[in-house]
C-alpha cells in the first residue's frame, strides 16, 4: 500500500495540478441552459458539444431508435436554412461534425477552427433550437438508419448485445438499443421526431460543452445571446422499474449457421452511476476484465489457452442500474464460458490481491492525464460529469478517490455486485445446445 | 449565412504542420536507429512509437500474415520479460499501448504520463533486441491469431474489402490481407516466426519516434542508453513499386453472404506516393466522396436516393493503390441505375472543370485536419513515423498542404479522363445469399 500512495501522490499531484491549472467554468443561462468552458488555447480549435439529457432510454415504445434519427435530424435542415446549406457551410469551413443519441443523452458535435467559431455556434444554435424535420430529409436519414440496423444483423457482437439487453431489461427503458431496430425504425414519422424533441430538447433539459481556444466570459456571452430566449418546459420524467436478478442461469442459444465465431455474453443486472460503490466496483471489474490483456480473464481465456482474440468484461455506467456483461468470440465456447465462469467466482469469493488494487489504482490514476489530454478526452469527461452530476471538482478529485479505495472496498464490490450462478448468457452461432452441454442451464425458447 | 470563401492560409501558418521543423529533431545513432524527437509540452505526456519497416510487404507466399503473427508474439517473452508481463507494467504505470501490423510497417507505441516514459524505452527496447520464442507460448497465440482472423471473416463487409483487393491486384502484396490467408497462418513454425524477428527486427530497420512534453537532450542522453548498444544490420527491402501490370480488362466479384444489406466497392487503379499525381487523387477524393456535399453524395443519396451511404476515397499509402468509392445501395435492385449515375458523375468530371467552391473547400478542410491532427500527442508519434517509412520522411506531412494548394483543375480533369477507364476498373459487390434451387 506504502509503495502505491508514494507514487500515487507525488507523481500524480504534479501532473494533475496541472490539468486543473485550466479552470473548468460552469455557468447556467436563467432558462436553466447550462454552459462549460474548458480554455485550452495549444492550437486555434474549439470543439462544441451539444447535450440534451434525454437519449435513447426515452424512446417511447415501439419507437426505439427515435432519439438518435432526431439527434441525426438536427443538422438536416433548420426553419431558416435547408440540410444542404448547413451541410455546405459547415463542410467548406473544414469542420467535423457528428451527432447521435446514447442511451442516457443526445449529442450534437462541432470541431471547428476558432477562427469559424461565430460562424458554427450560428449554425448550432439554429440547428437545437429551429429544426425543421422536412419529410424528404427524414426519409434520408431514415433510410441510412434502416441500413445500419441491417448491417448490424451481420455483426455478431450486436446480435448478442440486442438479444442480451432485450432479455434482462424487459419493459425497462434500457432494453432497446440506440440505433433501433428495422421493425420500429420503417414505422417512425416526422412528426415522431418532432415530439421527441418539444418534449425534450428543453433549456433546462440540455447544456453545451466548449473546449478550446476560447475564453468563458465570451462564450458565455455568446451562448447567451443566441439560447437565452429559449423557453424552458417540464421535463418528462422516465419510468425505470426495477430489473429482476436471474434465478438460474438462464442461456438463450440463436443458431446462425453464417457465423464462423461463436459470440457470447454472459451477465446480470449490474449497478448504477449514482452508486456510492461504482468506484470500487469499477477496479473490481478491470481487475476482472478490464482488456484482453493483463486482466484475469484476458489471462485464463486468451493468454494461457489461446481461445479468443478479445474477452472483458465491464459494469455499465449509466444514469439507472444497467448490466454487468462479459464477453467473448471464439470457436471454442463451452471452455471459454467456464473458464469465464469460473474466474468471475473466484473473484466472488476471494476477490482482488492487494497487489492488483496497487496496480489497477496506479492504472486509474497515472493513465488520468493521458485519457484528458486530447479535446476529444476533455469532452467526454466534462459530458460525464455533468450528465451524472459528479460535480465539477470531479476531474480534480479522481486520483485522490481512487486512491481512497481499499482491498476491503473492492472485496465488498466482488460480493455484492457479482452474482455467480445467476446469469443471463446469450449465445450466438453456428452451434447447437448439445455442443455447449451447459447441465444447469435453464434454456429459453 | 454564406460561407466566408477566405481562405485562413496566413493566420494559420504557424499552427499547420508547415511549423512542423521547429519542433522536431532528427538523428540516427551509428547502429542505424532512425531517431525524431517532436517536442510539445502542451500536456504532461510522452508517447513513444517504434515502428520496423516490416508488414504483409515483405512476406512471401506461404507465410502471409508472419508479420502480425510476430507483432503478437513480441508482446510475450523477452529475455527482461515473462509473457503477459509487457501489458502488466504498462497498465501498472497507468500508460497506454498497443500494436499493429501493416503492409509497409509493424508498429508499437506506449504513451505515459511525463514523469515514467523512459519506462517504454526499457520495453521498446528489449523488444527489438531480446524476444524469445517458445512453442508453448506460440501455439496458444496462433489460435489467438485464428480467433482475430475469424473476427474478420465473420463481418460481411470486412470480407468484402479482403475480395475486393484480392481481385483488383493480382501480383503486388496488397491483395494479400496483413492478417494473411487461414492456410498460412495454419502452418507457419515457431523457428519460422522467431527467423522472421531475427531478420527484421533491429535498430537498422526501424524508426524510434518521442512525441510530447520532453527536451530533446535528455531524450537523447536516454535513448542512447537503451538502445546504444544494440546492434544494426540494415535490411533491404524490396521495391515492388511498379510490380502491378496495368490492368487490362474490368474485372468484378460478387460475395453472396447473410445479409439484409448489400454494399458496393468500385475501384480504380491510381498512382503512388512517388508521382505528382497522389496529391490530384487527395483532392479529387474530397470532391467526388467526402462528405453530404460531394458530388457522388449529392447525385445518390440527396438526389435520387438510390443509395444510403457513399463514401471511400484514395486508399494509397505508398505504392500505386486503388480510389475506392464505397456505396451501401437501399436495394439489390436500384445497383445498375448506382452504377449509371457513377458513370455519369465520372463523365462530368472528364468533361467540365470542378467549380472553385470545391476547390476553395478542399484547401479549407486540409487545413483545418492539418490543425485538429495535432491534438493528439499518439497521434503525431503514430503520423511521423508513418511518413518517415511510406514516404521516406516526416516532412512529408510538412509538404502536404503546399503540395495540395499546387493541383490545379485541369489534372484533376485530367486525372479522372486518365484513371477513371471501364479497363482500369474493380467491382465488388455484397448480395443477400439466395438459396440455390
Amino acid at each position: 500500500m506504502k509503495k502505491r500512495l508514494m507514487f500515487s501522490i507525488v507523481t500524480i499531484a504534479l501532473l494533475i495540478g496541472q490539468i486543473s491549472a485550466v479552470p473548468l467554468f460552469r455557468d447556467s443561462l436563467s432558462n436553466g441552459f447550462v454552459v462549460l468552458t474548458y480554455e485550452d488555447h495549444r492550437l486555434p480549435v474549439v470543439d462544441i458539444r451539444f447535450v440534451c439529457r434525454s437519449g435513447a432510454a426515452y424512446d417511447p415504445r415501439f419507437k426505439s431508435g427515435l432519439a438518435n434519427l432526431t439527434a441525426k435530424m438536427l443538422l438536416r435542415g433548420t426553419e431558416n436554412m435547408k440540410g444542404d446549406s448547413v451541410a455546405d457551410i459547415l463542410e467548406f469551413l473544414g469542420t467535423k461534425h457528428s451527432a447521435g443519441a446514447d442511451h442516457d443523452y443526445s449529442y450534437l458535435d462541432i470541431k471547428t477552427l476558432s477562427r469559424s467559431m461565430d460562424q458554427v455556434l450560428d449554425i448550432l444554435s439554429d440547428a437545437v433550437l429551429n429544426p425543421a424535420f422536412r419529410p424528404e430529409a427524414f426519409s434520408r436519414e431514415q433510410a441510412k438508419a434502416l441500413t445500419a440496423a441491417q448491417r448490424g444483423y451481420d455483426n455478431p457482437r450486436l446480435v448478442v448485445m440486442t438479444e442480451f439487453d432485450r432479455l434482462l431489461f424487459g419493459n425497462h427503458p434500457y432494453a432497446s438499443e440506440p440505433w433501433g431496430d428495422t421493425a420500429t425504425l420503417r414505422k417512425l414519422k416526422p412528426e415522431d421526431s418532432k415530439t421527441f424533441y418539444q418534449t425534450c430538447y428543453l433549456p433546462n433539459n440540455s447544456f453545451i460543452i466548449i473546449v478550446g481556444d476560447t475564453k468563458h466570459k465570451d462564450i458565455l456571452k455568446s451562448i447567451r445571446n443566441r439560447f437565452s430566449k429559449w423557453r424552458p418546459g417540464t421535463i418528462k420524467k422516465l419510468h425505470v422499474p426495477e430489473i429482476a436478478y436471474p434465478k438460474t442461469m438462464r442461456v438463450k442459444l440463436i443458431t446462425r449457421p453464417d457465423f464462423s465465431q461463436t459470440c457470447i455474453m454472459l451477465g446480470h443486472p449490474g449497478i448504477s452511476i449514482s452508486d456510492p460503490q461504482m468506484l470500487s466496483t469499477r477496479l473490481m471489474s478491470f481487475i476482472l476484465g478490464g482488456s484482453a490483456l493483463g486482466s484475469r480473464l484476458g489471462q485464463a481465456v486468451r493468454e494461457k489457452a489461446g481461445l479468443a482474440y478479445d474477452v472483458r468484461c465491464w459494469f455499465d455506467r449509466r444514469a439507472f442500474m444497467g448490466a454487468y456483461r462479459a464477453t467473448v468470440q471464439t470457436v471454442n465456447p463451452k471452455p471459454a464460458i467456464e473458464k469465464m465462469l469460473a474466474e468471475i467466482r473466484r473473484m466472488h469469493s476471494s476477490g482482488p490481491t492487494e497487489k492488483e488494487l496497487e496496480a489497477a489504482c496506479n492504472y486509474y490514476t497515472g493513465s488520468f492525464p493521458l485519457r484528458y489530454s486530447s479535446s476529444n478526452g476533455k469532452l467526454y469527461q466534462i459530458t460525464r460529469l455533468e450528465l451524472y452530476n459528479l460535480g465539477t471538482d470531479w476531474l480534480d478529485t479522481f486520483p485522490d478517490k481512487i486512491n481512497a479505495l481499499t482491498l476491503s472496498d473492492l472485496k465488498t464490490s466482488a460480493r455484492e455486485h457479482l452474482h455467480p450462478g445467476k446469469y443471463l448468457i446469450v449465445i450466438v452461432g453456428n452451434i447447437t445446445r448439445n455442443d455447449l452441454d451447459l447441465p444447469d442451464a435453464e434454456w429459453i425458447n | 449565412m454564406k460561407p466566408r470563401v477566405a481562405i485562413l492560409l496566413a493566420v494559420l501558418a504557424a499552427f499547420c504542420f508547415a511549423g512542423l521543423e521547429s519542433k522536431v529533431t532528427e538523428y540516427d545513432l551509428a547502429n542505424g536507429l532512425d531517431v525524431i524527437i517532436y517536442v510539445d509540452s502542451s500536456a504532461p505526456v510522452v508517447s513513444t512509437t517504434v515502428f520496423y519497416q516490416v508488414g504483409a510487404y515483405d512476406e512471401p507466399t506461404g507465410k502471409t500474415g508472419i508479420s502480425h503473427m510476430l507483432e503478437h508474439m513480441t508482446f510475450k517473452h523477452t529475455d527482461r520479460y515473462k509473457p503477459g508481463q509487457f501489458a502488466r507494467i504498462v497498465r501498472a504505470a497507468g500508460g497506454e499501448e498497443n500494436g499493429f501490423t501493416a503492409t509497409y510497417y509493424t508498429g508499437f507505441y506506449e504513451t505515459f504520463a511525463k514523469d515514467r516514459w523512459e519506462l517504454s524505452l526499457e520495453l521498446e527496447a528489449a523488444r527489438m533486441s531480446s524476444c524469445r520464442f517458445e512453442d508453448d507460448v506460440f501455439q496458444p497465440e496462433r489460435k489467438v491469431v485464428t480467433e482475430e482472423w475469424r473476427l474478420g471473416e465473420n463481418r460481411p463487409t470486412s470480407k468484402l474489402w479482403k475480395v475486393y483487393e484480392a481481385t483488383a491486384y493480382i501480383a503486388h502484396p496488397l491483395g494479400v490481407p496483413v492478417i494473411g490467408w487461414k492456410h498460412d497462418i495454419d502452418n507457419y513454425t515457431c523457428e519460422a516466426v522467431a527467423d522472421w524477428y531475427h531478420l527484421h527486427y533491429n535498430p537498422a530497420n526501424a524508426v524510434l519516434v518521442i512525441a510530447g512534453d520532453v527536451r530533446p537532450e535528455e531524450v537523447k542522453a536516454r535513448v542512447k542508453k537503451h538502445f546504444g548498444r544494440l546492434k544494426g544490420k540494415p535490411v533491404k527491402r524490396a521495391d515492388f513499386y511498379d510490380l502491378e501490370p496495368p490492368q487490362q480488362s474490368e474485372r468484378s466479384i460478387i460475395l453472396h453472404r447473410n445479409t439484409q444489406a448489400p454494399a458496393m466497392l468500385i475501384g480504380y487503379h491510381v498512382p503512388g506516393i512517388r508521382n505528382k499525381e497522389f496529391y490530384t487523387a487527395e483532392v479529387l477524393e474530397a470532391i467526388l466522396v467526402q462528405g453530404r456535399t460531394s458530388r457522388l453524395y449529392q447525385a445518390l443519396v440527396t438526389r435520387t436516393g438510390l443509395a444510403t451511404w457513399v463514401g471511400g476515397g484514395d486508399y494509397t499509402t505508398r505504392d500505386p493503390g486503388l480510389f475506392t468509392i464505397y456505396i451501401t445501395p437501399k436495394s439489390e435492385k436500384d445497383i445498375p441505375e448506382i452504377s449509371q449515375v457513377i458513370e455519369q458523375e465520372l463523365t462530368k468530371l472528364k468533361t467540365e472543370l470542378v467549380t472553385d467552391h470545391e476547390f476553395a473547400k478542399v484547401q479549407n478542410q486540409v487545413l483545418a485536419q492539418d490543425v485538429f491532427d495535432q491534438d493528439d500527442i499518439s497521434d503525431m508519434a503514430y503520423f511521423l513515423a508513418r511518413c518517415q517509412i511510406t514516404a521516406g520522411s516526416w516532412r512529408f506531412l510538412e509538404q502536404y498542404p503546399d503540395q495540395i494548394r499546387k493541383v490545379t483543375k485541369a489534372q484533376v480533369q485530367e486525372f479522372c479522363r486518365h484513371y477513371f477507364k471501364t479497363d482500369n476498373r474493380t467491382t465488388a459487390l455484397l448480395l443477400p445469399k439466395k438459396e440455390e434451387k
